[in-house]
């Protein structure tokens, strides 16, 4: 009898997704109702420890950025603070070389992902429509690029940076990244799937391949440039190892948000309130990013059913 | 190109295209792959290639280089560093990899059980770790694991143990680091498995059921064959991005105590950052790229034609 309720609570209420009925039965059938209770609590704990494991951290870091500088790392462990001090968030704030840092990571991801968005969809255009001389050998060429690690090139690609006189300039941020065969692949796979009578009616009012490309496959883009554009926006935000290789004067104006947080790190280990709220006010830009678009990301990882 | 079409014109070939040129979106086609292409040779090409080239090379910034043939390649094969190095990352892979696909199956079973919302939620919260940097991660896990009062040995004091100097001892700084490491690589192999659960049948689960099958039965003998593709994918892609690790590392431990958290790519990048000739680091590199490559490349090939069946 007392399972009843919770029954109800996994039925598919007013979904029309198909796994939702699976749900009742995959679980249930074989056990008796009890059984049936205990499924249920045993599921809700798995969730609930899931979701701590996974959010955890952020929580605790977002709210020690509230603490005292000595009341981060206490014994006995709090994770509330004794009293509510916003002056970490204010002082960090405060300092010109954390919101220039801020701003740079910010400013070098837009243009980043916008970068990768158009070097990549005209060339996955040109591999999904076009019929040119050499396609396959060049498709197979970019697709290859896929396969090398980024420790293989690393050391050469500082080297031809270096040559180019790139060093400690914005574009050695932006540049040498923003083509890349994954992306390129991503975006060619969902062209393909747009049907090509759309193409021929404009190909026969008399319209250019450039023309279909900026009227009809861009705007049509969304889903894709959503993933793609995120994931190049994350690339940046989250990059540490190229920016330390190649901005090297310090203090440098194009130092980055994760630079700033691994330098303040080592140097001023003990102020950990600081570093804490520092590094939540550094993770939120993406978290929320994220959650605006996690259903565009979701869908793009090939998730049906659920949502 | 362009004068032999004109030519073409010229000659009179009729309008309507009776003799159509082989490729007809040249020009068009060339202007929009160029930026990629010149970008990807500039970038990605040369200095693969050139990679190989310096290998061969006693190369440094400050001197003319001489050529040495396969003396770096010899020097990385004989070094107990490199191969302890190897062996660290292997160990790093055997902790993480399997953690990583058994949570990551386990959630992706539940999810499947859950309510519409509930199973929102939960995609979310595991996802969210994921777009965390690997420098915050280290930050935030180097305070949990603090010697001195962190929150790990905060749990354990109070369960009766004694303190442990996690990332300060060599025995369990390895264990230490891979932590953050599952937590950040737990959120796409979990949506990935359970994109391939979604798509198996229903009526496979319904008809088990009336043969009776308890759930063990139904993962083993149904789940588990019908995703070994998604499972064998997982599996490489992570063990390819784990082998692959030097970040959380570097910025958590610099590869210390004792070169106990040394990984493969962290040795690489010390040697580089620190030694006067890059022959030895780009030798390693080239030799872990020729592994990596062609495992995720057959990887990929494998999973294009799944793609293609499925449509």
């Amino acid at each position: 009898m007392a399972a009843l309720p919770t029954q109800q609570i996994t039925a598919p209420d007013g979904g029309p997704t198909e796994p939702a009925p699976l749900a009742k039965r995959s679980w249930y059938r074989s056990s008796s109702r009890s059984g049936g209770a205990v499924s249920f609590v045993f599921r809700f704990l798995l969730a609930a420890i899931i979701i701590m494991a996974a959010l955890f951290p952020l929580a605790w870091m977002a709210i020690s950025g509230f603490k005292a500088r000595n009341e981060v790392v206490t014994s006995p462990f709090q994770f509330f603070p004794d009293v509510w001090m916003p002056q970490n968030y204010t002082e960090i704030l405060a300092d010109p070389s954390f919101t220039r840092a801020l701003a740079v990571s910010f400013a070098g991801a837009v243009a980043f992902a916008t970068l990768t968005l158009a070097v990549n969809s005209m060339a996955a255009y040109a591999f999904a429509r076009l019929d040119f001389a050499f396609k396959n050998v060049l498709w197979v060429a970019v697709l290859s690029t896929m396969f090398i690690p980024q420790m293989a090139i690393l050391i050469t690609s500082y080297i031809v940076v270096t040559r180019m006189g790139m060093l400690n300039t914005f574009w050695v941020l932006l540049v040498p990244g923003a083509a890349a065969g994954i992306h390129t692949f991503f975006i060619r796979q969902f062209y393909l799937g747009i049907p090509s009578s759309l193409e021929e009616a404009a190909l026969l009012d008399g319209a250019g391949r450039w023309r279909i490309f900026t009227l009809i496959f861009l705007p049509m883009s969304k889903p894709v440039f959503v993933v793609v554009g995120i994931t190049s926006f994350l690339v940046f935000w989250n990059a540490y190892v190229w920016p330390v290789l190649t901005i090297t004067e310090p203090d440098s104006p194009l130092t980055q948000i994760q630079q700033y947080l691994a330098t303040f790190r080592s140097e001023r280990r003990v102020e950990y309130g600081l570093l804490l709220a520092g590094s939540t006010m550094a993770a939120m830009p993406v978290i929320v990013l994220f959650l605006i678009f996690q259903r565009y990301i979701i869908s793009g990882i090939r998730i049906s059913g659920i949502k | 190109m362009r004068t032999k079409t004109a030519t073409a014109a010229r000659a009179g070939a009729s309008p309507s295209g009776r003799r159509r040129p082989k490729h007809k979106d040249n020009r068009i086609a060339f202007a929009m792959i160029a930026p990629a292409v010149i970008l990807l040779s500039i970038f990605v090409v040369w200095p693969l290639v050139y990679a190989w080239v310096v290998s061969f090379y006693q190369w440094s910034f400050y001197e003319s280089s001489v050529f040495v043939g396969l003396r770096n390649f010899r020097i990385v094969l004989e070094d107990p560093v490199f191969w302890a190095s190897i062996g660290r990352g292997l160990t790093f892979s055997a902790i993480t990899v399997p953690a990583i696909l058994l949570i990551a199956f386990a959630f992706a079973n539940l999810v499947k059980t859950m309510s519409a919302r509930m199973a929102g939620v939960l995609k979310v919260s595991i996802y969210i770790p994921s777009v965390i940097s690997f420098v915050i991660a280290s930050i935030v896990f180097v305070l949990i694991f603090e010697y001195r009062q962190g929150l790990l040995n905060f749990l354990i004091s109070s369960f009766g143990g004694s303190d442990v100097a996690w990332i300060g001892s060599a025995r369990t700084a390895l264990l230490a680091i891979s932590v953050p490491a599952i937590w950040i690589g737990l959120g796409l192999a979990s949506l990935i498995m359970l994109a391939g659960l979604l798509d198996i049948p229903e009526s496979y689960y319904e008809a088990a059921e009336m043969e009776g099958a308890n759930w063990f039965q139904r993962t083993f003998f149904i789940t588990i064959p019908l995703m070994k593709n998604i499972l064998l994918y997982v599996l490489v892609t992570t063990f390819v991005a784990t082998i692959q690790q030097y970040e959380l590392p570097l910025v958590m431990t610099q590869g210390g105590p004792t070169q106990s958290t040394l990984l493969p790519n962290l040795l690489i990048f010390q040697k580089f950052t620190n030694d006067l000739y890059l022959g030895y680091p780009i030798a390693a590199a080239l030799l872990l790229f020729l592994v990596l490559g062609a495992i995720s490349a057959v990887i990929f090939k494998l999973i294009n034609s799944e793609k293609a069946v499925d449509g």
